[in-house]
């Protein structure tokens, strides 16, 4: 299989990602978007470590996706802590950063 | 098939490719547009086992196994533990203020996605999009072949992650905390020390000055 299919498809999921983070008002929605851009990284760094046939690739996509547990982890705490706080995860009506 | 430029991928591997491909752009899709966060989640979970099945098909059996484990497991329970705490209206009603803004979006997004789409394609035969030049050796994305390089190349970022994990783990607790409770148990002090305050000093149970002085620091220290 060449590699620029899976380049192809990184690049469309990760403008789809772009668009969930830029384009939806719904807090949990933003974060399943980061979710899906760090996917598409890990996608491209994959398909480029079998290109090169290089291992270190493969080792830095479990590095990202340690970071996308941690990242999740504290986003999703953020995001409990906004709705105790405000009574919703609409990211419009949460731009004040004080109560 | 000659138009996708894959003359050297035999027929198999490359239904086998359309077939996930094509489950992971719709299931992403299906997670950005939903108005139901759970459908949304769900979705995305269906993305994350087929990029686990793109991951075995790039020889990276170990990631496809960390894929399903740690995104398809842990994080969606993550994402599904927090949409039933949020317990809201399941789904949001369409805001019609600013669709004007988010449609110019979306059509730029989509713009962007044929642009770059077309811009691999007219690059494709360059020599790191051709595929491997050689034939990859046969334990390529084992789990040992991984480990050796993680410990040989990587152990400090590698014992770095550990200390971000740690400080998530923290972090998590700390900024979820319910601050309410907080509240009703430094009302509770302040109520018992007034009390304790107007009745005379016969009637204590406990020498005073170690019960008094933890609550009052821990209200200044809290608000």
């Amino acid at each position: 299989m060449p590699t620029h299919l899976y380049i192809m498809l990184s690049l469309v999921l990760f403008l789809i990602g772009a668009g969930g983070v830029l384009l939806r008002r719904n807090a949990l929605i933003v974060l399943m978007g980061i979710e899906l851009m760090l996917n598409a990284g890990n996608l491209a760094f994959l398909a480029f470590a079998r290109s090169l046939g290089d291992e270190k690739g493969q080792v830095f996509a479990f590095f990202v996706i340690a970071l996308a547990a941690a990242e999740a982890a504290v986003g999703l705490a953020i995001l409990v802590g906004l709705f105790r706080t405000r009574q919703t995860v609409n990211l419009d009506e949460a731009s004040l950063m004080r109560r | 098939m000659l138009f996708l430029g894959v003359e050297n991928a035999s027929l198999l591997e490359l239904v086998v490719f359309a077939i996930l491909a094509l489950a992971t752009v719709s299931g992403a899709f299906l997670t950005v547009t939903r108005r139901n966060p759970v459908s949304a989640v769900m979705s995305l979970v269906g993305t994350f086992f087929a990029l686990a099945g793109i991951y075995a098909t790039l020889s990276a059996h170990f990631l496809a196994v960390l894929q399903v484990l740690v995104y398809a497991g842990a994080i969606m329970v993550l994402f599904v533990f927090v949409v039933m705490i949020l317990n809201r209206e399941e789904i949001e009603p369409v805001a019609w203020r600013g669709i004007l803004t988010r449609a110019l979006g979306a059509g730029a997004i989509g713009y962007g996605a044929l642009w770059s789409v077309r811009l691999v394609h007219q690059t494709k035969d360059a020599p790191l999009l051709k595929g491997p030049a050689a034939a990859l050796p046969e334990t390529f994305g084992t789990v040992a072949s991984n480990g050796l390089v993680l410990f040989r190349d990587f152990v400090y970022p590698f014992e770095a992650i550990s200390l971000l994990l740690l400080v998530a783990i923290v972090g998590g607790v700390i900024v979820s905390r319910s601050h309410t409770q907080e509240e009703a148990a430094v009302e509770v002090a302040n109520r018992r020390r007034a009390m304790r305050a107007t009745a005379g000093p016969e009637r204590r149970l406990l020498p005073a000055s170690e019960e008094e002085a933890a609550p009052a620091a821990h209200a200044a220290s809290h608000h």
